[in-house]
């Protein structure tokens, strides 16, 4: 029994990463139809720059905020002077996020190498505490990081559901060239959206590097969290990311503790059944 | 006062693929609301959105205004001044009535959110509704105040009566009449000749891409030999 | 376009008797084997609109049954007749290419690069788990090619020609298939899926047909390349093979067979070659450069570049032509 309750933990922790990254990657995906494959070596830079502040000056939440901010820059680079030229066509742009992932990915294995790093955490998060109940001690960090995680998408609900940016981003979603039509520089709220996206990338990736840690490698993992946990919970929606990552946090998690050899094929049925009943996934919308 | 010229297109040409869509489209609009006519598939919707810069033209300009904005980006010519409601209305399927309205609202324009309300209370009813709980009616007045919001120079109207009510279809016909007295020109596409008719001074016929006939409405309305060539329409 | 074809495969009938064997093993049959796996991808993309990420997958499964179904150093499997063995190979990368068709089903576009990744990768995984079939990431080595009829297949010439033949008859069939009433209604699923529908074809078993048929495609180049390198593992279904499979079929181009094996040949020649100009572990760096420019500067590969410069130069011939024609007659 305990095992169940420490392995629903382990599950919300993992939950939340792929939460949080694969938030970034379906708003991208949402508004401007790209699948950003360049998500998963964007949360690994993202860590990298963290690890190097934090080393640097000592703050774990600088770090955070470093790790987030060079990647907002980065991928607002990228959408604003390689993807947005390709606009409209989606293939192309997938293909242009591939080759940058390859390159982005070898470049960071040379400047950094093939290593291991391990973000340190302030004092406050170090260590465990006994949860009441289960008598059983959890890391105060993963449970930080559920935290985190529910305030990232309380901020982000909020943002659209409330904000002028929000209402903008939406109605994009629904239909560009409408919103094109009534005057918005669709090109600016692309390059928003698509740092907005890399920044989460960036911010999950020194979470998770803090947490555990980080290597090459790290990037595919989350690139693949991420399209599956879109693809259960619906492309371009933030309560499906958040669903989806349950689900497949969930899943992996008591997959490895209960069938470790199977634990894959919790997750591959979970999409393909999502996929037979709902093929715009749970809280996807159906194509028009 | 509103000049002779305020939208003037000039041998507009599209593309679609191999097929010539437009071909050389030559329109003036002045204060005097315009209607176009034609069946489906003319090329109606073709040139609104290329008006808008939807749609890419091969050749051809268009000023609003005195000015050339054949380069323009279709964000950059709503901001010049063209107000666009799209067949089939198009609202924000996730924003609620009021988004809408706040989304195009803008400091220094002649409508504000109240106004539009005071002219279509059932929108003011329906503020929090999503897009797409309303009625046709009520979104074809949303995408109305939409444009009308932008402050336009000319609104650009891509059938607004289609699958309306006709009662309904009388309101939108009352207030497009009103726009003239905003001072707003009026480039209204049309399948119902009735409410061109009403709306309209000139009536420009579309036939396969080209304008063909450029008619008052008074002549358009006595000469049934015309409405059935091009419009396939049999009066009783 | 035809006779072209033609002096090709001929010209790659008496090629071996100038190469060396590192040119034949390396470099040609190599190419070779990845230009079949890329012709199975680059149909799907032409004729049913979909980028697939799971053909390494499928040219493993036939791979993996290749391996189980021969002697090897492994300890694991049975022990099959070579023919059985193959046929079975492709009939199981068939099924799992119908397999996955029905998965994708309802995805086109973007849709399905991210379904058929996922797809593949827990493939991936799952080959890295099992050890009862599939031996774990060591997975199985030392299977050598059998002898087929009287000769041996590990003769690299002889190889050589199989895999040429192989390849030729994986053309072949993709043509022939393109232009089957089934082939068609795949066309005519990627055109537009709902005027499919609505003249009384299901989409659906066109679709999984589709992705059979790359299946078997697929199919031959596993079998293939597992008697080549003489193992399997789950290295060989990984994320690395299935990306540059992706890279050969972008590098030539989709719109014809033959952009495939072209793909698949430049990729092996920088992979030998320009890469020790440079230095082996920028590899990555290398070939990821190498697809921006060509997505970026030359969508349809290096065929398609080539015919449309040709259809260029020929319609400027055709120009100059009539206004010879045109100045004579004047005269
Ligand atoms: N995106 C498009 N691609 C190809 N053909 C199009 C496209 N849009 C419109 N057309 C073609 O252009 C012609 C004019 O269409 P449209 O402008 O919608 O006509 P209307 O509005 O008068 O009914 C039609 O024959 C239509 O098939
Ligand atoms: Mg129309």
């Amino acid at each position: 029994m305990k095992l169940f309750f420490i392995v629903f933990l382990n599950g919300l922790t993992l939950a939340s990463l792929y939460f949080i990254t694969a938030c970034g990657f379906t708003l991208i995906f949402g508004l401007m139809r790209t699948v950003n494959m360049a998500h998963g070596v964007l949360l690994l830079l993202g860590a990298y720059i963290g690890y190097e502040v934090v080393e640097m000056t000592g703050f774990w939440v600088l770090g955070i905020i470093a790790g987030g901010l060079s990647c907002a820059l980065v991928g607002a680079f990228l959408q604003a002077f390689i993807l947005g030229r390709y606009q409209g066509d989606e293939l192309r742009q997938t293909l242009i996020t591939i080759a940058i992932s390859i390159i982005l990915a070898d470049f960071l294995l040379w400047a950094w190498g093939g290593l291991t790093y391990q973000i340190s955490l302030p004092e406050m998060l170090q260590g465990g505490i006994r949860l009441p109940l289960l008598n059983v001690g959890y890391s105060v960090v993963r449970l930080t990081l559920i935290g985190m995680a529910i305030v990232v998408g309380v901020l982000l609900w909020l943002l659209i559901a409330k904000t002028k940016l929000g209402i903008i981003i939406r109605a994009g979603v629904d239909d560009r060239e409408m919103l094109q039509a009534l005057g918005f520089e669709i090109k600016k709220i692309f390059i928003i959206v698509f740092a907005m996206g890399a920044a989460l990338a960036g911010m999950a990736g020194v979470i998770f590097g803090s947490a555990l840690s980080i290597s090459p490698g790290t990037d595919i993992q989350f690139l693949l969290s991420s399209l599956v946990v879109v693809i259960v919970g619906g492309m371009g929606s933030v309560g499906g990311a958040a669903l989806g990552a349950l689900l497949i946090g969930l899943a992996e998690q008591y997959g490895l503790a209960y069938a470790p050899t199977y634990g894959v094929v919790f997750t591959f049925l979970i999409m393909v059944t999502v996929l037979a009943f709902r093929p715009q996934g749970i809280l996807g919308r159906a194509e028009q | 006062m509103m000049p002779d010229q305020l939208l003037k297109i000039d041998k507009l040409n599209v593309y679609h693929g191999s097929s010539h869509t437009l071909q050389d489209i030559d329109i003036n609009i002045s204060n005097r609301p315009k209607a176009i006519l034609g069946r489906n598939g003319m090329g109606k919707t073709t040139l609104c959105s290329a008006l808008m810069g939807l749609t890419k033209a091969a050749s051809g300009s268009v000023f609003l205004d005195q000015t050339d904005i054949s380069s323009y980006s279709p964000e950059s010519r709503a901001k010049t001044g063209i107000g666009y409601v799209p067949q089939g209305r198009r609202i924000f399927r996730s924003l609620t009535v009021i988004e809408h309205l706040k989304l195009v609202e803008k400091k220094d324009s002649r409508w504000s959110i109240e106004k539009i309300f005071s002219i279509f209370p059932r929108l003011a009813e329906r503020r929090k509704n999503m897009g797409d709980r309303l009625s046709g009616g009520e979104q074809q007045m949303l995408a109305i105040s939409r444009a009308l919001m932008l402050d336009p120079k000319i609104m650009i109207m891509d059938e607004p009566t289609e699958g309306l009510a006709p009662t309904i279809v009388d309101d939108v016909v009352e207030l497009l009449h009103s726009l003239a007295e905003h001072e707003i020109g009026l480039l209204l596409v049309e399948q119902n000749i009735s409410v061109a008719l009403e709306v309209a001074s000139d009536i420009l016929i579309m036939l396969n891409g080209r304008i063909v006939d450029q008619v008052t409405a008074e002549e358009l309305k006595s000469n049934t030999q015309m409405q059935q060539k091009y419009l396939g329409i049999n009066f009783a | 376009m035809s006779r072209t074809l033609l002096l090709i495969v001929v010209i790659l009938i008496i090629l071996p008797a100038f190469i060396s064997d590192f040119w034949l093993n390396q470099i040609l049959t190599r190419s070779i084997i990845l230009g079949i796996a890329a012709l199975s991808l680059t149909f799907l993309t032409t004729y049913l609109g979909v980028v697939s990420f799971a053909q390494i997958t499928l040219a493993g499964v036939a791979g993996y049954t290749i391996a189980y179904f021969s002697p090897n150093t492994t300890g694991l499997g049975i022990e099959l007749p070579w023919l059985f063995a193959v046929a079975l190979a492709l009939l199981f990368s068939t099924l799992a290419g119908a397999f996955v068709g029905a998965i994708a089903k309802k995805s086109v576009g973007i849709y399905s690069i991210m379904i058929t990744l996922a797809i593949s990768m827990a493939f991936f995984y799952f080959t890295r788990q099992n050890y009862s079939i599939f031996n774990g990431w060591t997975g199985f080595s030392g299977i050598t090619a059998p002898v087929a009829f009287g000769v041996s297949l590990e003769d690299s010439l002889v190889f050589y020609y199989a895999t040429l033949l192989s390849a030729t008859a994986a053309g072949y069939l993709v043509v022939k298939f393109t232009s089957s009433p089934l082939g068609l209604a795949v066309q005519g699923v990627k055109d537009a899926a709902r005027r499919v529908r609505a003249i009384g074809i299901p989409t659906t078993p066109v679709i999984i047909a589709a992705y059979a048929f790359s299946g078997f495609i697929a199919g031959m180049s596993g079998v293939l390349n597992v008697w080549q390198q003489e193992r399997i593992s789950s290295f060989s279904v990984g994320l690395g093979p299935t990306i540059d499979l992706l890279i050969i079929a972008v590098i030539g181009g989709m719109r014809h067979p033959l952009g495939a094996f072209i793909g698949a040949i430049t990729y092996v020649l920088i992979d030998t070659f320009v890469i020790d100009l440079f230095s082996r572990d920028r590899f990555n760096m290398i070939i990821g450069l190498v697809l921006l420019f060509i997505v970026m500067a030359a969508p349809q590969g290096i065929l398609g570049s080539f015919l449309s410069a040709q259809k260029r130069i020929r319609k400027y011939d055709n120009n100059a032509i009539k206004r010879k024609i045109k100045n004579d007659c004047e005269i």
